[in-house]
């Protein structure tokens, strides 16, 4: 096993005597996708909270790059990257000045034209925020995450909301970002089973605030199978999304 | 650069950038208030005493229309030249529309023994006795001058008065230092009690609380460009004051901005307490109502503290605001240095240290 860049031990939050997160353990290796599935409030996002340093935690560790969280949460941010939602970017501003205050954050002054191109953005670069479209934005908030080129990347449902196209076209970049293992290690939640699949090494599944399963997604739906269960219909070898794709087609810029 | 102050000072630029994009906030911190500027100066447009009369003259002789003719000249007096009989004059005397009434009988300025003689009449309304003896004692007096001339004796005794300040201060001085203070207070808490909760709605806030950028850094940030919009939209004020309404600025204007930006810091630190302490407008917005408007009319911003009854004075001297904006009128319009503002610049200093410790201890990013 390559070494773990985030180590996860017995994490546990309470809200107003309701535990919301009850002893989440899981190590992460350098350079995987790594996803916690789950229903709502199931406390995955709880969870992501403690581990970036926005909640302090009740219980147990976490450490990245074998620095303690709640110890050195300073420290902890320069190393890690968090995708926000879309709007947390203020209306009238450009896109390469939301970069550049982004970067100035971090103490650094970094090359904003390159980090748009590296998103599909570069055309865009004049443009405020609230000019853009669904996936442009989560594009550009991917960017702006990592400006300061952290070693792990949190990404909280990046894809809620999106249409399959731009869904799609986010999968890709999430691709080119981890490089094959060779990139950004990635910790992303999701609601999506396909999405998962896709991009995932392996997979946390959470409920109730706790890890019910963990394993590749491959190990996970074989260890399944190998329990006796079959699926009720004959399974078609496309779906309406497939068709949908196949007709309007996988554009960018969207 | 130290890598703080680079942080700092991008953040500052980027908000400036951001200000002068927004339309609807440039109407609040410049537009605003120069529409009260501009009312304030009307109103107060002149700046000496005047009385509105009615004048009524029933004499056709040509004394008379020459001192007709003099008194709608004069600064003094504003003639209602709408009034032409007594029971209008009446009429207009019990709602106050005019002060007085001077009436000239038929015999006023008729010769008599070669010079003009007679005796006009000041009507009054009971509720209007101050002014109609003013009024009285004006023509009186210039009765007098003209007497004095008709029989050519030079009285033996006699009384003028003389300025001794060539910079008095005029109403309109005290306008504009108390406007000034209204703008600030419209940019320093108006201004983050709105937009503070919005970032934090948006999760603007949650998303720099990911990042190293410390709270003080955000604050100087805030801060510094709070500062340099506050100078704008005082300049812009200050420059229409002067030029419309003869706003006299004897101070030095360097002086006067060092200290309009630490009545600036000190005020906006309002502001960033209530804003970074609210989690939505339905916290911001009565708490800010609650802090501002009793500020707003005790510390002399509308109207002079010098009108208050006394014990309110007292209370209202030790507001955050009243010594900001008697520092600028004592900087701007005295032409006081900051060495003789001390008093001043204590209080300013010393809100300014509690308030940012308030201000800090109550901040959230979400």
């Amino acid at each position: 096993m390559a070494e773990a860049i985030l180590k996860v031990d017995g994490l546990t939050k309470s809200y107003g005597g309701r535990k919301v997160v009850k002893g989440v353990s899981f190590a992460v290796r350098t350079g995987e996708v790594f996803g916690i599935l789950g229903p709502n409030g199931a406390g995955k996002t709880t969870t992501l909270e403690m581990i970036e340093t926005l909640r302090p935690i009740d219980a147990g560790t976490a450490v990245i790059n074998g620095v303690n969280v709640s110890d050195n949460p300073q420290k902890v941010r320069y190393m890690i990257g968090v995708q926000t939602q879309s709007t947390a970017f203020m209306d009238k501003v450009k896109l390469t000045e939301l970069l550049e205050q982004q970067a100035a954050a971090y103490g650094e002054k970094v090359d904003v034209m390159e980090l748009l191109r590296d998103v599909n953005l570069e055309n865009k670069a004049g443009s405020y925020i609230e000019d853009l479209s669904g996936g442009q934005k989560q594009r550009f908030s991917i960017a702006a995450a990592l400006v300061h080129q952290p070693g792990i990347f949190f990404m909280d449902e990046p894809t809620t909301g999106l249409d399959p196209q731009a869904r799609r076209n986010l999968w890709s970049l999430v691709q080119k970002i981890n490089d094959g293992g060779k990139g950004v290690t990635i910790i992303l939640t999701t609601h999506y089973m396909e999405e998962a699949e896709v991009l995932c090494n392996r997979v946390a599944i959470m409920d109730e605030g706790r890890i019910v399963a963990m394993d590749t997604p491959k190990e996970l739906i074989q260890h399944l199978l190998r329990s006796g269960f079959k699926k009720a219909h004959h399974v078609e070898q496309a779906n309406l999304e497939d068709v949908f794709i196949d007709i309007t087609g996988k554009k960018l810029g969207n | 650069m130290p890598k703080w102050l680079f942080t700092v000072l991008v953040f500052a630029k980027i908000s400036v950038k951001r200000y002068f994009r927004d339309r609807l906030a440039i109407f609040f911190t410049v537009a605003f208030p120069l529409i009260f500027l501009l009312v304030f100066g009307a109103l107060s447009n002149g700046g000496g005493v005047s009385f509105h009369i009615g004048l009524i003259n029933q004499s056709g002789s040509a004394f008379a229309q020459k001192f007709v003719k003099d008194t709608n000249a004069s600064k003094m007096f504003k003639v209602d030249n709408s009034v032409t009989t007594l029971a209008q004059a009446k009429d207009k005397m019990s709602k106050s529309e005019i002060d007085a009434t001077l009436v000239l009988p038929p015999s006023f300025g008729v010769p008599k023994n070669g010079v003009p003689s007679g005796q006009a009449l000041v009507y009054y309304d009971e509720n209007n006795y101050d002014a109609a003896q003013t009024i009285e004692s004006v023509i009186q007096g210039e009765l007098e001058g003209i007497n004095t001339q008709l029989i050519k004796i030079s009285p033996p005794l006699s009384v003028t008065s003389k300025s001794t300040n060539a910079q008095g201060l005029t109403k309109m001085d005290y306008t504009v230092s108390g406007l000034l203070g209204f703008a600030i207070i419209g940019l320093g808490i108006f201004g983050p009690v709105n937009y503070f909760p919005e970032m934090k709605k948006q999760g603007v806030l949650r998303r720099l609380h990911i990042t190293p950028l410390r709270v003080w850094q955000f604050f100087v940030s805030s801060v510094l460009s709070n500062a340099v919009i506050g100078l704008f939209s005082i300049a812009i004020m200050l420059l229409v004051a002067s030029v419309a309404f003869g706003f006299h600025m004897v101070g030095n204007y360097f002086e006067l901005a060092v200290f309009i930006i630490l009545g600036i810091l000190s005020i906006f630190g309002i502001g960033l307490a209530i804003g970074g302490w609210a989690k939505n407008e339905q916290q911001a917005a009565p708490l800010a109502n609650v802090i501002v408007f009793p500020m707003m009319f005790l510390s002399g911003t509308f109207f002079p503290r010098y009108a208050m009854p006394v014990w309110l004075q007292h209370v209202s001297a030790y507001l955050p605001l009243t010594p900001i904006i008697d520092g600028i009128r004592m900087i701007a319009t005295e032409g006081d240095h900051l060495t003789q503002i001390g008093p001043q610049l204590g209080w300013v200093v010393g809100w300014t240290v509690v308030i940012y410790a308030i201000a800090f201890r109550v901040f959230r990013w979400e």
